[in-house]
């Protein structure tokens, strides 16, 4: 069918590109969200930051605990602006007290 | 450097740790670390403290410890025992070893390795009891 004008280009056809990842809590965070793990979808070229910023939204009662809040993707530290991929598992907890 | 790593429930056995010490003809050092839950925290009474581990990311995490460690001193071996769940007051909740040819490497590594774990390693601590949740 011959495309007529004012119909959308392909390209601009194609489906919105999400990632999904998996946010885990532990500890008392893990308290103050009252889950262990939410999924998250999120756009391309999203950063930890976004993502936060998202989690913060969804569990406010985690608002207050922000500015020592620890972030793993995978099993390493990361920073907030360290860009995520479609199933990143991000682990999110407070400082550490091993020992 | 061989390295072993053991996060457990189960309380800390001294006497079975130390009957698996291996210590070959070139060390002269073991230096031994015992953690011990104080019955006091934030100077409030507990009767224990209870620990929890992300365990996947405490091996991955004590493992690149383990990696600076060897690169650093010359350690010929190095365990580490770290237990979780409730810990009762005066139980140890932290075992380390470190087997070196001379003291000063074995004393440092020890406290290096502590300091680190400490500082990267996911576990939490809740005290439990009297003064505690």
């Amino acid at each position: 069918m011959p495309i007529s004008a004012g119909t959308p280009a392909a390209s601009e056809l194609r489906p919105c590109v999400t990632m999904r990842v998996t946010v885990c809590f532990h500890s008392w965070f893990k308290d103050m969200a009252g889950c262990s793990r939410a999924e998250e979808t999120l756009p391309p070229g999203s950063t930890v930051d976004t993502l936060v910023a998202r989690v913060l939204v969804r569990f406010p009662k985690l608002a207050d605990a922000q500015r020592s809040m620890l972030v793993a993707v995978g099993l390493e530290y990361r920073g907030r602006d360290c860009a995520l991929s479609d199933g990143d598992e991000v682990s999110i907890f407070p400082p550490v007290q091993g020992g | 450097m061989k390295r072993h790593l053991t996060i457990t429930m189960e309380p800390i056995d001294e006497a079975s740790l130390l009957a698996g010490r291996s210590v070959s003809s070139a060390a002269g050092a073991v230096v031994c670390f015992l953690g011990m839950v104080r019955g006091t925290e934030s100077g409030k009474a507990i009767t224990a403290l209870e620990y929890e581990a992300f365990e996947r990311m405490v091996e991955h995490q004590i493992g690149l410890l383990f990696d600076v460690m060897g690169k650093r001193w010359p350690v010929e071996s190095v365990r580490l025992v770290h237990r979780v769940g409730l810990v009762p007051v005066g139980q140890p909740s932290l075992w380390v070893e470190v087997v070196a040819p001379h003291r000063a490497e074995a004393f440092a590594a020890c406290q290096w390795l502590i300091d680190e774990l400490k500082r990267v390693a996911p576990i939490w601590k809740k005290p439990m009891g009297a003064g505690g949740r």
